[in-house]
């Protein structure tokens, strides 16, 4: 089984973010980066099936500028076999629909059995790159999951709905699956792994290399304008020393009839 | 906005409240509304749906589609859209919407803006509005071509109250085979942990840490409250409380007397799970944290030097 994991690379969960002078975008020049959480558990699924079966080959996938290399050698140190890099100058700006044809190009170029992502990322929040790479990869998917296994030879999963409800549906491989935060517990590389990963194969391929034109991967969807949200009228905030705002507190407690 | 068709959602054998929301939002937008329901005898839904403002509403009913399936979901919107040529599809994002929304436009090769909160006209043109960054920031977004599919926030607009006349037309030929199997619906086990009667909740988010902390920190002004503990998402994820504990869409909604938010940022699926508290108070280190937009009270610090001084004035409070 060849499984492609696609990796987004996003603000660290800690950076402090601001806006970038254009107002379009955050000013991303200074930041720390890391994995996309949601994408870490897709890895990891993918890590957990290569575990049960060596003849697995998970490669992984990253679109953006030589910074996401480190986050493909992190992926490569946790496991993964090789990895691609892709980057132009023709996917700035790029939106949901350009990375997921840019993607399938791979997907397909590969014949890969299994794509596994993550639901969303956690920087533009759009979750629309798993569906739409599955659509042009010509093969279904499953949003969202929170487990799967093997059974007799398809893939059965649970997707999370809401209120705690699962919806179990079985896919035909090749398949695409996106993972739900949560689904399996994300390993750490190790010494050793980090060291095997300086020596596997890491791929920088642009969108010639995949067959596509700039044209092709367009925007249709842009940003015009990123904004902190106006604040509506706010809590009421308390001041003072932390004991004149313990006291506070618990005169809002007893205002309730609480205490 | 010349033509907006809606795709509806059922859920517990109703229709569910967002797509009575795409209505409101349809209708704002003006111009024609048309509504597509998908299922298996869902007739008398569709005449509901009618009624309430989807306008002339396509009816995909067929018993393949009895329980959601993307190819026959796909199948009956690109039917629908084919019928009648709408200029912007709405549909709801919930875990159907996620799965069908984005291989659509991808499949139509159209432009699509997800999880939209706000539509606003803009001459001509239309300005979707959502959230990023977990809510940090807002953003407007353009999209360009025809059909612009739009995918849009539960509980972001109002359910439309009003009472119309619509039709429903019975879409030909949309049952068939599915790729992807459904196999059942798997409700978890309620866990022991019910937070859905509590008077009183404290919740713990990232800014706890670490696991020990729930107990170190959080713990005592649980108890000195009488309160239960909650937890939102990343905390059960990385495993440090379990499922039960989870305040939010996917885990509980819970509306107590008292909320308090202990380092909990306030990302949309924990504030949908908590914003019907009747009083909210948040504790978070940083002020622009959104949960302090639907919190009544904010306290900006240090949960680790703040929270034990709750503890020790409501026990003090309690014992004099």
């Amino acid at each position: 089984m060849k499984i492609l994991v696609c990796l987004k690379q996003v603000p660290h969960k800690d950076a402090r973010l601001e806006l970038a002078p254009d107002g379009k975008w955050i000013a991303d020049a200074n930041i720390k980066f890391e994995i996309n959480d949601y994408d870490n558990y897709a890895l990891e699924e993918a890590l957990r099936i290569k575990d049960k079966d060596p003849a697995t080959e998970v490669v992984v996938i990253s679109i953006g500028p030589d910074r996401v290399q480190q986050s493909l050698r992190t992926a490569l140190g946790m496991g993964a076999d090789r990895a691609i890099q892709v980057w132009d100058d023709g996917l700035v700006g790029a939106d949901s629909l350009a990375i997921a044809k840019s993607l399938a190009a791979v997907a397909k170029a590969e014949k890969v059995d299994l794509v596994l992502m993550g639901l969303m990322s956690d920087d533009t929040n759009f979750a629309l790159t798993g569906p739409m790479l599955a659509a042009l990869f010509g093969v279904p998917h499953a949003t969202g999951i929170v487990s799967e296994k093997n059974e007799g030879g398809q893939i059965e999963v649970e997707r999370e709905l809401e209120g705690g409800a699962l919806e179990v549906v079985r896919l035909p491989t090749p398949c695409l699956l996106t993972a739900q935060t949560g689904m399996n517990e994300v390993r750490y590389a190790s010494l050793k792994g980090i060291m095997q990963a300086k020596k596997k194969p890491l791929d920088k391929k642009s969108l010639g290399d995949l067959g596509l034109s700039a044209a092709a991967v367009a925007p249709k969807v842009k940003i015009e304008k990123l904004y902190t949200p106006p604040r509506g009228k706010g809590a009421e905030i308390l001041s003072g020393s932390k004991d004149e705002i313990a006291q506070k507190f618990l005169g809002k407690v007893k205002e309730l009839g609480l205490l | 906005m010349a033509k907006t068709l809606i795709v509806g959602e059922i859920q517990k054998g109703a229709l569910r409240e967002s797509t009575l929301e795409l209505v409101t939002l349809a209708r704002k937008l003006g111009g024609d509304v048309v509504s597509l329901l998908i299922g298996s005898g869902v007739g008398g839904l569709a005449e509901d749906l009618a009624k309430k403002g989807g306008g002339k509403v396509l009816l995909a009913d067929d018993p393949t589609l009895a329980n959601y399936n993307l190819d026959g979901w796909e199948r009956a919107i690109k039917k629908a859209i084919e019928a009648e040529k709408p200029e912007l599809i709405l549909i709801s994002s919930t875990p159907i919407g996620w799965d069908v929304a984005g291989a659509l436009a991808a499949a139509l090769d159209c432009g699509i803006a997800s999880e939209v909160i706000k539509i606003e006209p803009d001459g001509a043109d239309l300005v979707f509005v959502r959230r990023m960054f977990n809510a940090k920031f807002d953003a407007r977004l353009r999209v360009s071509g025809t059909p612009r599919i739009a995918t849009v926030q539960p509980g972001a607009n109002e359910a439309y109250t009003g009472s119309e006349s619509g039709s429903v037309v019975k879409l030909d030929g949309v049952g068939g085979d599915a790729r992807t199997k459904f196999v059942e619906i798997r409700v978890a086990p309620a866990g022991g942990h019910d937070l859905t009667k509590a008077e009183i909740i404290v919740s713990g988010g990232r800014g706890l840490q670490k696991p020990e902390n729930f107990e170190a920190v959080l713990k005592p002004l649980v108890e000195a409250l009488g309160a239960q503990m909650g937890a939102s998402r990343p905390v059960v994820d990385a495993g440090w409380l379990p499922h039960e504990y989870q305040v939010g869409s996917s885990g509980q909604i819970v509306s107590p007397k008292l909320y308090v938010a202990v380092g909990i940022s306030g990302a949309i699926q924990h504030l949908v799970g908590m914003k019907n508290s009747n009083f909210i108070i948040a504790i978070n280190k940083d002020a622009d944290a959104p949960i302090f937009e639907v919190a009544d009270v904010g306290i900006v610090g240090d949960l680790f030097e703040i929270v034990p001084a709750l503890a020790a004035a409501v026990k003090s409070a309690k014992g004099g």
